[in-house]
């Protein structure tokens, strides 16, 4: 945290935006350090080969983390991305593979379920904590019904996608993840829904107050979480090769802390979809990281919790000392 | 030169809206021509803001009917052509100056590529109606000051194609000298050009000036209409219900301000306007208000006598404070009147640790019955009335053994009766020794102090004794820094 120093001339840019752009940059940072003492310790990370097989256990988790942005750009929090992502790994590996147009269906039922989650949060006015706890339940139930044990097989096309080799040496992982998160930044700062999505979290007066409906905004933020989840899964699932409901609980947290490494915040309005995609790398690179130290990869839980702490409390003293 | 038709842009008839046992408004009758300014002046819950509202169309009313343009039922973005400034609260901070004013005017900006057009507009309306402003477009709302919020507030509000009637709501409260006049040449302006403008501001001078016609709301209804032209503050003052008037119990006041005996309980150390150094000091037994126009450091000081850990402050006794926001940091909703109100007294109650519940419902009897909460000691706290929640709120400090009692605009939205014997109670309290340190957005509040600091830009702007303190003098004391740079 020693590189956060007042000491970056700001003098031309808008006010505020060094708030927005620094916890990011600091990230990215971190993110450069990592793969640094990485590349020491194993200089073949930097081949290609390298680069895809340390990156594309990240990819599912980075796109995660743009549906978890999403939602705390509006205040909320999603407790349930974890069992959700499996569950849409159990569709993927079964019906999109026997009954295509099924699967498909099963899935635009998913992005429905999370819209109708949003309009329970807004409507009862349930926290989305509470909500999103009791749809984890759900996703998990129905993963457990389809696929009781991890199981079945991803489609053809998934498989060949993650052995596609794009040109110029570029490992796909880079590619997926940089797309992903280019779409999620222009839709949250190009699209009048995603200023929409911003201005609910910032202050839902003050929408209300333009003449936008908050229940729809609410549902179509809960929506676009829900997509970006379903293509987590997809990707989760090209990965793995199946189904398996239970094989990432943990993204429910490791997304909070990517975004909140990435510059989100709690507390809703800030969109950070670049911050966010380092922060999930950062996170996802810590457990190559601890192997390549030879550490315990069971660490990483912790490491990860204290790193965001660390982060959270830093940012506290930044924002005290800047403002 | 928009109106073609002779009859007014807007007509009200009769309109009551009712909030559970409050009558908002009880059947207003008002009419504005196109390109008139309308000046509506009022205390606080007089049904300036509901009546705001409802022209807006953010509310339905209850009985009546309100016509603007020839429409009767607002779409759910209001009535067309109308647009509202509000004094605060319809900016998200988290985006950017001109994210807000694209939201807000999504009808005329376009589907896509509307960051460099909403940009434009912003800065060409914002630069026409406050010229050499330091606003950037692009600048995040939540580190811009109150003053240029409130100017991007109101230019927010003039981004439409077919503005016909503005409602200006205290467009004035949080700009300085030249701003405001900046702002009125802008009305004159629109005025010139057909637009209906709606005033509403507690700057009697200010709407003296710029309106036509001032219309004085009291009570939910509008109780007079008066020529700007050939008005007085005064008029306006005494159709508002003559409270220019003192009610002449204050023998106490001056007295107790040379009184030498009383040791100093509270000391602040401050600046004036010019920079010098200057104490803000309380004796003990004394009431002083901190005054001004809001948001000029009034809470700041209270903050900083409340959290007392920078050293700087000299607090020698304890502290109890009464927050203005009840709904956020004042009720306790899921307990009832008495837990509510014999919250911060439990320690003194207690003995060893032990709650002794006979000395508690002793001393919640006494201040129920004191205050006359309505509903009485086991009533949800929810379940009264905002004056009632108020009345215990205060209870709550009072009860409680501290020597220095902290207000902070606790009586905002309370009705008369209830503010009267809050007043009296402070009053009385200051007899038994107690210190007060008073914060009122309410000017006339401040008459029931021994002394009221004026405070402006976070400085002392003056200082007034007893008699002294007077609506006018906070007033002109609240601009004194202005005036300077004006001259």
């Amino acid at each position: 945290m020693n590189a956060t120093s007042p000491a970056l001339t700001m003098g031309g840019l808008p006010k505020g935006s060094a708030r927005r752009i620094l916890p990011g940059l600091l990230t990215l940072l971190a993110m450069m350090l990592i793969l640094i003492v990485c590349g020491t310790i194993q200089p073949r990370i930097w081949s290609q080969g390298g680069m895809t097989l340390i990156m594309s256990p990240i990819v599912a988790l980075a796109i995660a983390t743009m549906a978890q942005m999403v939602l705390m750009s509006i205040g909320d929090i999603d407790l349930s991305i974890g069992f959700f992502v499996g569950m849409v790994t159990t569709i993927v590996a079964t019906f999109m593979r026997e009954t295509p147009l099924m699967g498909v269906l099963a899935l635009a039922a998913c992005v429905l379920a999370y819209a109708m989650i949003g309009a329970l949060v807004q409507l009862r006015e349930v926290p989305s904590l509470i909500a999103t706890l009791g749809a984890s339940f759900i996703w998990l139930g129905v993963g457990l019904f389809i696929l009781p044990v991890p199981g079945g097989l991803a489609p053809d096309w998934l498989f060949q996608y993650a052995m596609w080799r794009p040109p110029f040496s570029i490992p796909v992982p880079i590619v997926t993840m940089v797309f992903a998160t280019a779409i999620t930044w222009l839709f949250m700062q190009r699209t009048r829904l995603g200023a929409r999505f911003r201005s609910l979290g910032s202050n839902p007066t003050a929408l209300a107050r333009t003449g936008a409906s908050l229940l729809l905004t609410r549902m179509l933020a809960y929506a676009t979480t829900g997509f970006l989840g379903v293509l987590a899964g997809v990707t989760l699932t090209a990965e793995i090769g199946g189904g398996d409901v239970n094989a990432v609980p943990g993204y429910t947290l490791t997304t909070i802390a990517a975004v909140i490494l990435g510059g989100g915040m709690f507390t809703g309005g800030r969109s950070v979809a670049w911050g966010a995609l380092f922060g999930a790398v950062t996170l996802g690179l810590m457990t190559v990281l601890l192997t390549l130290l030879n550490l315990s990869s069971n660490l990483q839980p912790a490491v990860q919790g204290s790193i965001v702490i660390a982060v959270l409390a830093g940012r506290l003293v930044v924002e005290r000392l800047t403002r | 030169m928009i109106s073609i038709e002779d009859g007014p842009l807007l007509r009200v008839r009769n309109a009551v809206k009712v909030y559970g046992p409050t009558r908002a408004l009880s059947g207003v009758t008002l009419t504005v021509h196109a390109g008139e300014v309308l000046g509506i002046v009022g205390h606080n819950g007089a049904g300036k803001s509901t009546l705001m509202r409802v022209l807006s169309g953010l509310e339905t009313i209850d009985a009546g009917s309100v016509e603007i343009g020839g429409i009767t039922t607002p779409a759910r973005t209001g009535y067309p052509g109308v647009r509202m400034a509000y004094q605060e609260g319809s900016l998200a901070l988290e985006l950017s100056v001109s994210e807000n004013i694209y939201l807000s005017s999504t009808a005329w900006m376009p589907r896509w590529r509307w960051r460099g057009v909403a940009a434009r507009q912003t800065a060409t309306r914002l630069q026409e109606i406050f010229p050499r402003n330091a606003i950037k477009p692009s600048d995040y709302v939540d580190d811009l000051p109150i003053a240029d919020r409130q100017r991007v507030e109101i230019a927010r509000a003039t981004i439409t194609n077919d503005l016909r009637l503005l409602i200006l709501d205290e467009p004035t409260e949080s700009l300085s000298g030249s701003a405001v006049d900046q702002l009125y040449d802008y009305v004159r302006k629109l005025r010139a050009r057909g637009v209906a403008i709606i005033l509403v501001s507690h700057r009697l001078r200010e709407i003296l000036s710029v309106s036509d016609r001032v219309a004085v709301m009291k009570d939910g209804d509008i109780v007079s209409v008066h020529d700007a032209a050939d008005s007085t503050e005064r008029d306006l003052f005494m159709a508002m219900g003559g409270e220019v008037a003192v009610s002449g119990t204050r023998g106490g006041a001056a007295r107790r301000d040379m009184d030498g005996a009383h040791p100093v309980a509270v000391r602040i150390p401050m600046m004036t306007l010019d920079g010098e150094p200057a104490d803000i000091f309380a004796h003990k037994g004394e009431v002083i208000g901190l005054a001004g126009i809001a948001g000029q450091g009034q809470e700041e000081v209270l903050s900083r006598l409340w959290r007392a850990n920078r050293g700087d402050v000299d607090v020698g006794a304890d502290l109890a404070y009464v927050p203005g926001d009840r709904q956020r940091s004042g009720i306790l909703p899921l307990w009832d009147v008495a837990a509510n109100l014999s919250i911060t007294a439990l320690p003194s109650l207690a003995r060893r640790g032990i709650r002794q519940f006979d000395k508690e419902h002793e001393l919640v009897t006494r201040w129920v019955d004191m205050l006359k909460v309505r509903g009485g000691a086991r009533a949800a706290i929810t379940a009264l009335s905002g004056g009632n929640q108020q009345k215990v709120i205060v209870a709550r400090a009072f009860a409680s053994e501290a020597a220095v009692i902290l207000l902070d605009d606790p009586f905002r939205g309370v009705d008369v009766h209830t503010k009267a014997s809050l007043y009296q109670l402070i009053r009385s309290e200051a007899a038994n020794g107690r210190t007060i340190v008073w914060y009122s957005s309410e000017n006339s509040e401040m008459q029931h102090c021994d002394r009221a600091y004026v405070l402006r830009a976070s400085r002392i702007a003056g200082e007034l004794h007893g008699a002294e303190i007077t609506d006018e003098r906070i007033i002109s004391l609240s601009f004194a820094e202005s005036r300077e740079t004006a001259a």
